[in-house]
């Protein structure tokens, strides 16, 4: 009884408190007038541009979205806020309480799970640097579409090193997705971690079989959203997730730059009164620090900003080679490259090597006087591209990265199909694609190549 | 400690107490030079040693052992006259220990001797008592391992999240002033 004496005392000045919140935030409570709300359906994000089948087993009652259904007052408009944290209240009997960003309590209503904010958003990107480049626009969209939103990364240790890049992301933790069995110890750690960080939203980038779906059901996100198998392997997949996608083959790789449309399809899709979003291209951010780095490696190494093409795509057996999954033909010898730099002139080749043991080689076959710096990670080769007249590249990361900071580009290419896919709309991008006849490589025609070396020239002219 | 002695045991041939008592065959014979003496040491390793009564004209038995030497007197009696005084008798013995005694005497000196390193070793020592060993470890989080390494990534990220920012703004900055310097000459032009 003493209890419920106290109770009132407690709460009173708190209760009078509220009326110093701005009254916006006041009518999101639907707890206050439930009959303004009568009906709302669970999963009104599912509402997919592909007319897709249902799994029944989610939710057998689910009917997708009533057409006739009014949505109340209580319905907000629009995306989500930035920030959605109530001004701070120093006369707050309980302190001063302060959320992290993304964590407001307090105010998350109903109605807001309605209209699906996302607050907090982990992406499972499976794969290297170079799938892990081209996600860099999904997580721009994932901005973009939901102002505010806090994204986290899990990658493989490869993979990770990418974010160096990426401003828009908060945390980039190592676990390597592909891995078909992982540590127990690491596994349960990746799944409590995830858990605690209470995400909204999961993407997967993985074909997800049971497993993988479990993994990111344990997860307790609320959307849980993932590439699946396109075979048997799917089976039991689909009880885990609430969106799927599934690829046209077992490689997501081999879609090229856009190998992730139908998750940006599904992440773009209108709703209520939220237009299309808009695809942001590949954008790579490098900071201050990088840049030095990277300078004192390529004075070092006896060139001057703005004055050498870049050279990355060095046969080796190196895992920092950058190369995509979809495209494993995708790396010369140097005598090719040799052959290919003594075509330049008024530029200083500069061979990115991703092992010391190439430069060797290289000194061997160029000379010993060649330009050679040790590039591993895709921060430094970014700032060394941002740096460079331009890159001679093969279908590696470097494209990417050159085509992101607009530098003139000749891509080697296996075929031209694979040159397409890779770099769509070349024109824009002031990007030349070389692609071999025989549909190998090796079999590239140095003299093409050497004709497209002007493509230097015309843009320091520009310049 | 009766076993120590017997591998040294020097056994005469003419003196043998085994057919006298066989079952104290371990026991270490006391054999010496001199006959008259027919008393055990009385040092306390010989404590278990009875007087023997030395047959003195006792089988030759042959041992299985042989005696490395045979006739070294174990024990001496130093008997020194004085006149007007009782005898000034100095008893010496000799102790010999097997292989395996002596190898457990070193064996426990070296063990001593460790432990003496490292326990009076340690007794004073500027390191350990110093407050490079003694502080609490760790980085004052209180925690067992530090995972900071996504921590220096976020806050670089963040970093460079601001640098875009400004770069950006002043962009818009520069943007914007061209268009007024544009303007001032266009009003200069009107002039």
């Amino acid at each position: 009884m003493a209890t419920t004496s106290l109770l009132p005392n407690s709460l009173s000045p708190f209760l009078t408190n509220t009326t110093s919140f701005p009254s916006t935030h006041f009518p999101k409570f639907s707890f206050l007038n439930p009959l303004d709300h009568p009906h709302c359906p669970k999963r009104p994000n599912l509402h997919t541009t592909h007319a897709k089948k249902k799994n029944p087993w989610l939710d057998p009652f689910d009917d997708g979205e009533d057409p006739d259904m009014e949505y109340g007052s209580l319905f907000v408009d629009g995306k989500q806020d930035e920030d959605d944290r109530p001004p701070e209240n120093p006369d707050n009997p309980y302190g001063f309480l302060k959320f992290p960003m993304g964590y407001s309590v307090e105010i998350a209503s109903l109605a807001l799970k309605v209209r699906g904010d996302v607050r907090r958003c982990c992406c499972v990107v499976s794969g290297g640097v170079y799938e892990n480049l081209l996600f860099f626009p999904v997580v721009q969209l994932l901005k973009d579409r939901y102002p505010g939103v806090l994204v986290d990364i899990v990658a493989s240790a490869r993979g990770k090193q990418a974010y160096e890049l990426n401003k828009n992301v908060r945390w980039a933790d190592v676990y390597d997705p592909d891995e078909h069995f992982p540590e127990p110890a690491e596994y349960t750690d990746m799944v409590g971690l995830l858990k605690g960080r209470y995400y909204d939203m999961v993407l997967s980038t993985k074909l997800a079989g049971i497993g993988h779906a479990a993994f990111l059901f344990m997860t307790t996100a609320r959307d849980r959203v993932s590439y699946i198998y396109p075979n048997v392997n799917a089976a039991g997949a689909g009880l885990f997730l609430s969106e799927t996608f599934t690829p046209d083959s077992t490689n997501l790789s081999e879609g090229g730059y856009n190998m992730y449309h139908q998750m940006v399809d599904w992440l773009a899709r209108p709703s209520k009164t939220v237009p299309r979003q808009p695809v942001p291209p590949l954008k790579v951010s490098i900071s201050k620090k990088l840049k030095q780095v990277v300078e004192s490696k390529y004075k070092n190494a006896g060139v001057n900003k703005g004055k050498y093409i870049v050279i990355h795509g060095l046969e080796s057996d190196s895992k920092a080679s950058m190369q995509s999954k979809g495209d494993t033909d995708s790396l010369l010898p140097i005598q090719v490259w040799a052959a290919i730099a003594g075509g330049l002139r008024e530029f200083r080749p500069i061979f990115v090597i991703p092992h010391e043991k190439e430069r060797e080689n290289v000194e061997e076959v160029v000379g010993d006087d060649a330009s050679i710096v040790f590039i591993t990670t895709p921060g430094q080769l970014a700032a060394l591209i941002n740096d460079s007249a331009g890159v001679i590249t093969t279908n590696t990361a470097a494209i990417q990265l050159a085509n992101a900071r607009d530098k003139p580009c000749i891509a080697l290419f296996g075929s031209e199909e694979k040159g397409k896919l890779f770099v769509p709309n070349t024109e824009q991008k002031n990007c030349v694609i070389v692609s071999s006849k025989t549909r190998k490589l090796k079999d590239i025609d140095i003299e093409a190549v050497k004709n497209a070396i002007p493509i230097f020239n015309m843009s320091l002219a520009l310049v | 400690m009766a076993e120590a002695i017997m591998g040294f045991t020097i056994s005469s041939p003419h003196i043998h107490s085994s057919s006298l008592q066989p079952t104290k065959l371990d026991v270490t014979h006391m054999t010496s030079s001199t006959r008259s003496l027919r008393q055990c040491s009385s040092s306390e390793l010989f404590s278990g040693c009875k007087q023997l009564e030395i047959g003195k004209k006792s089988k030759r038995v042959p041992l299985s052992r042989t005696n490395a030497f045979p006739d070294w007197p174990l024990m001496a009696v130093l008997v020194e006259h004085i006149e007007g005084q009782r005898d000034l008798i100095t008893h010496k013995s000799i102790v010999h220990l097997s292989d395996d005694n002596i190898k457990s005497v070193y064996t426990a000196y070296i063990m001593f001797t460790c432990w003496g390193c490292l326990f009076f070793g340690s007794m004073k020592d500027p390191y350990y008592d110093s407050e490079q060993y003694r502080k609490d470890g760790g980085d004052g989080t209180g925690h067992w391992i530090y995972e900071k390494q996504e921590d220096i990534e976020e806050s670089a990220r963040s970093e460079l999240w601001r640098e875009e920012l400004i770069e950006e703004i002043e962009q818009k900055v520069g943007g914007l002033r061209e268009l007024e310097e544009a303007v001032k000459k266009e009003e200069q032009l009107v002039k």
